[in-house]
């Protein structure tokens, strides 16, 4: 099994920050039509630093995973820093690259992120 | 409607809040012919008025609604037998001609010590909460009632203790078996058997869905179609579901009271949505939980369940491969396994050869 399988594979099983975050000061909703992945991912923002963020998803293995590694590495990072996170960076915290037609897949949480921190700001992508 | 597709007299019901008395009409043996009608029922007001939608049926209906219209002015209740010829059977739902005997009881709605009225409004919830009841009442003679309901509860009395436990003793039989008419001390009381209507939740907005919304609506089934995604939960899809939901499938699925009257069936064979929902199912007391796949895949996702900590018996209660073995391929065919398979569990039977 590739290090990418077997991150994906341990982060689905074992997902870290899945649950509602307590005191959240933003809750968003995202989803992939087409595949149905559902993800909700919610944030606790003090003075433009994430002090906790998790994560409730109906959604694929990879998905979940990648879910699990963002909300574990943004927190005690600003804003900024969070959503200046790309796919690129998803890729490297899993170990590799997602199979061809599943990036979108890895990269819901990643957008999901930046919905919330932007309506948190008050900026509405 | 002035009743609910069981026919319980509703005092909450305002058509139902005009009438000073009502008869309330119960079909309760048949002779001659098979009993498939057993406990249907009506109810007439003043005037012969029919209140709500459900009739015995046939010739019948004149004939009740001609003796309870004297029994609604001058008080009372009584036993009508009514004899049929064969076309006349037929009309309701009985195979050849004989006998019918329809039991009509006089209740008044507004009257708070009405035995019958109060037995109905304790059976009333009983249903709403998934459980299931039967309603005794002596066939003959003075009015009483007895509500017993499949987790023990009871509710009103024919009159002693001891009639009480007999009563209830026999009950737990027709829970199992249907409405009948049972003898105890030399009388006789006939046991109405009232399922909650089951809600089928169906997650997956695909082919066998769409069959199961249809063969549903048949059964008088409430459905609930499910899906993460939009473009396949729409109406055009699923004209016959009583409700389509989009959304987070899980959290959608929890919303819903998990009673014993719910059926939920994971027809979208992904497991991103069922492990989500059987996560929060297992522990919750719905009637059937059942999950398409393989029996591999099922054990596959047993095994997930059971490292997050769910028991052998919990995880039993996952009914994979779904539906009964009918031997169909076809969403159709499948769609019909499954219900065969809710029908069979909310019955408490086997789904073997009648």
């Amino acid at each position: 099994m590739t290090a990418f399988r077997t991150a994906v594979l341990e982060h689905f099983r074992h997902p870290r920050n899945r649950g509602p975050v307590d005191n959240a000061t933003v809750s968003i909703d995202g989803a992939n039509p087409l595949c149905g992945d559902r993800i909700r991912i919610q944030l606790r923002i003090e003075r433009d630093a994430i002090a906790a963020a998790g994560f409730t998803a109906d959604a694929c293995a990879l998905c979940t995973a990648a879910a699990s590694v963002l909300t574990e590495h943004v927190r005690g990072m600003t804003t900024g820093e969070a959503t200046a996170l790309d796919a690129a960076w998803i890729n490297s915290a899993l170990g590799g690259e997602p199979p061809h037609g599943r990036e979108k897949c890895a990269q819901l949480p990643l957008d999901t992120l930046r919905r919330a921190v932007a309506s948190s700001s008050g900026v509405h992508e | 409607m002035a009743m609910s597709s069981n026919g319980l007299i509703d005092r909450r019901d305002p058509q139902l809040a005009e009438e000073s008395a009502v008869v309330l009409a119960t079909l309760v043996s048949a002779t001659g012919s098979t009993s498939k009608k057993v406990g249907a029922k009506m109810i007439v007001g003043q005037s012969g008025r029919l209140l709500g939608g459900v009739t015995i049926g046939g010739c019948v209906d004149a004939q009740v609604i001609e003796a309870a219209d004297a029994l609604v002015a001058n008080g009372g209740r009584r036993l009508l037998s009514i004899s049929l010829d064969d076309d006349e059977a037929w009309e309701i739902g009985l195979t050849c001609g004989g006998t019918v005997n329809v039991m009509l009881d006089r209740a008044e709605p507004a009257r708070a010590g009405d035995a019958l009225v109060s037995a109905h409004a304790f059976a009333a919830d009983l249903l709403a909460q998934g459980n299931a009841a039967v309603v005794v009442t002596p066939v003959e003679g003075a009015q009483a009632a007895l509500v017993v309901s499949d987790t023990d509860a009871r509710s009103g009395s024919l009159g002693t203790t001891a009639l009480d436990d007999a009563a209830a003793l026999l009950a737990v039989d027709v829970l199992r078996q249907g409405a009948r008419v049972e003898t105890i001390d030399d009388r006789q009381y006939f046991f109405d058997r009232l399922a909650p209507q089951t809600t089928l939740v169906i997650v997956g907005a695909g082919q066998i869905a769409m069959s199961l919304t249809r063969f549903a609506r048949e059964l008088e089934m409430h459905t609930i179609v499910v899906d993460g995604r939009e473009r396949y939960a729409t109406r055009e899809r699923f004209p016959d579901a009583d409700e389509l939901r989009v959304g987070m499938p899980s959290e959608i699925v929890a919303s819903i009271a998990p009673t014993k009257g719910v059926a939920v069936t994971l027809v979208a064979h992904d497991y991103k949505y069922e492990l989500p929902i059987l996560r929060r199912l297992l522990r919750e007391p719905v009637g059937y939980i059942g999950m398409l796949g393989s029996k591999k895949r099922g054990a596959a996702m047993r095994d997930m369940l059971r490292d997050e900590g769910f028991t052998d018996d919990e995880l039993a209660r996952i009914h994979t491969p779904i539906g009964l073995d009918l031997g169909g391929k076809s969403a159709a065919e499948v769609a019909l396994s499954i219900l065969a398979e809710v029908v069979s569990i909310r019955s408490g039977k086997l789904g073997t050869r009648a």
